[in-house]
């Protein structure tokens, strides 16, 4: 195994900014384009490497760019330039509970949303059991997910997320879910993860979570990598830019 | 190749997304899968009276198998055709109904609008398999044509997911799309022989002759209706109990093929810029 589990190699990423966009058939003709744009640099050229095994914290205040480098690393995004390189499996939890139908009963969901995931039927019926535990919704899990709480749903889309094990979990800020006793049962899940030599990147503007959980974070803004290394001195330095 | 392998690996979520489709469908209704033919059968109704009692259209009677019912002569090519106008409806709009999906799941899109041709197959199954006890009840004899029946079906759903995936992308780009699409179903299936005979059309053509002093006739131009073709198989088989043209089973297969290859072709080009498009 190597010791570097994803490599972000000069990546870019634009958007069009749209200053007439045309979307409906009569505008095109009439105006005879499709769009006038310019195009926003979301990712300039950041570059970092992420070490096996470590927490890995992206930091930086609202739109500097964290957001869109997680989805270039869930591979949602195709970056314009540079590229993403993973050793490993990986995945992503950006929402939780994505492709839940809301008629069906909480363990047909567990089998569609594990299989969106991208887990075989095999792998979810090994891990039935231990979804339907972590999310403590057993006692509904024939009822249809539309009558659960919106607790008790976000939980059991969490719990089918997290047990997707993959060697490299990307999450974007969905921790603050449910009550503290299950917030607690999810840093038990991440540290177990960190144990057992996997990878986690995440992205939280809650610095005493960075804090307590990540050994590397990168600091973001306007869309550049301003400094990445160790935890500590990183948040200071963010902090200390904020004040 | 490598594409084919992606799309082959997500079978299992495609399998899934289509169970999704089909059960949360005719979930909560006192009916159930019975609604499924509620639509086929009201149009059945409908235009077995305006078409059949007012109109006094009179299609020949099956030949070698001597029917003459007008509401199955119809049904056999109106369920094909309510078939292949769902797959087109509901893939087109499939991308655009899971746009929270796109944005925030990385996995093979195809298997979106392909998930809603599979819901639309199993309802038309049921829909088919009904038809097929009325004519044995009536008198057709089908069983044996139930195999080549089959082939002309899934001819037809590789049709309709080719144009699905076109027009869902289409969709997405332009959302005047799925208005569009309305209005285009509907003269389509008028200007497909469902509810009157092709007979009449071709009548029709040797009447007018050649068109504007070129080679072309009326008949020709209505021929290059892929669903003229494929409806007159099903018609074939079903209703008359008879062997099918070939040329027509294998317009009926160049139609499939180019379809899907341009729906593929089309898809893939544009996936992944889907989740900005959106």
């Amino acid at each position: 195994m190597s010791d570097i589990a994803v490599r972000v190699d000069h990546v870019s990423k634009s958007f069009r900014m749209y200053h007439e966009r045309n979307q409906t058939l009569k505008a095109t003709i009439m105006r005879g384009r499709r769009s006038v744009h310019e195009d926003f640099w979301a990712l300039d050229d950041v570059d970092f490497d992420v070490p096996t095994g470590s927490t890995f914290g992206l930091i930086g205040s609202n739109g500097s760019g964290k957001s869109t480098l997680l989805k270039c690393l869930a591979n949602i995004y195709r970056p314009n330039k540079g590229s993403i390189s993973h050793f490993g499996s990986m995945a992503a939890m950006l929402e939780v509970g994505s492709g839940f139908h809301a008629e069906l009963s909480g363990r047909d969901n567990i089998y569609l949303n594990g299989s969106i995931l991208g887990m075989s039927k095999k792998e979810v019926d090994r891990k039935y059991d231990e979804i339907v535990d972590f999310s403590g919704v057993e006692a509904f899990i024939d009822q249809p997910v539309k009558n659960y709480s919106s607790g008790m749903y976000v939980r059991l889309g969490f719990a089918v997320a997290i047990n997707v094990d993959p060697d490299i979990l990307v999450v974007d800020e969905v921790l603050a879910v449910g009550d503290a006793d299950f917030q607690a049962k999810c840093m038990q899940k991440f540290a177990d993860f960190k144990q057992a030599g996997k990878t986690v990147i995440l992205v939280t503007h809650d610095m005493d979570t960075v804090s307590r959980m990540c050994d590397n974070v990168a600091w973001l803004s306007h869309g550049k990598l301003l400094e990445v290394g160790a935890a500590e001195p990183t948040i200071a330095a963010y902090l200390g830019s904020l004040a | 190749m490598s594409y084919l392998k992606e799309v082959l690996s997500s079978r299992e979520l495609l399998v899934n997304l289509t169970l999704r489709e089909v059960r949360g469908k005719y979930k909560r209704t006192v009916f159930g899968q019975l609604w499924s033919l509620a639509n086929p059968l009201a149009l059945m109704v409908i235009y077995t009276i305006v078409f059949a009692f007012i109109l006094r259209v009179e299609p020949e009677p099956g030949d070698p198998s001597g029917l003459n019912v007008f509401a199955v002569w119809l049904l056999c090519a109106l369920l094909p055709w309510t078939f292949f106008a769902n797959v087109v409806t509901s893939g087109a709009g499939s991308l655009i109904a899971n746009a929270g999906l796109i944005q925030k799941v990385a996995f093979s899109r195809i298997v979106l609008p392909l998930s809603l041709v599979g819901s639309s197959i199993y309802n038309w199954l049921f829909e088919m398999g009904v038809l097929l006890i009325v004519l044995v009840i009536i008198g057709s004899f089908v069983w044996p044509w139930i195999p080549l029946l089959l082939v002309i079906m899934f001819l037809l759903a590789v049709f309709a997911a080719g144009v699905a995936l076109m027009l869902a992308i289409a969709n997405v780009y332009f959302r005047d799309t799925q208005w569009f699409l309305g209005i285009i179903l509907q003269m389509w299936m008028y200007l497909t022989p469902i509810i009157y005979p092709a007979s009449l059309v071709t009548q029709q053509s040797e009447r007018v002759g050649y068109l504007f002093g070129t080679g072309l006739t009326v008949d020709f131009i209505y021929n290059l209706n892929p669903m003229t073709h494929f409806v007159e198989v099903f018609r074939n088989m079903l209703y008359d109990n008879r062997w099918p043209d070939p040329t027509e089973w294998l317009i009926c297969a160049l139609w499939a093929v180019a379809s899907l290859f341009i729906g593929v072709v089309v898809f893939r080009r544009n996936e992944n810029n889907l989740a900005e498009a959106l």
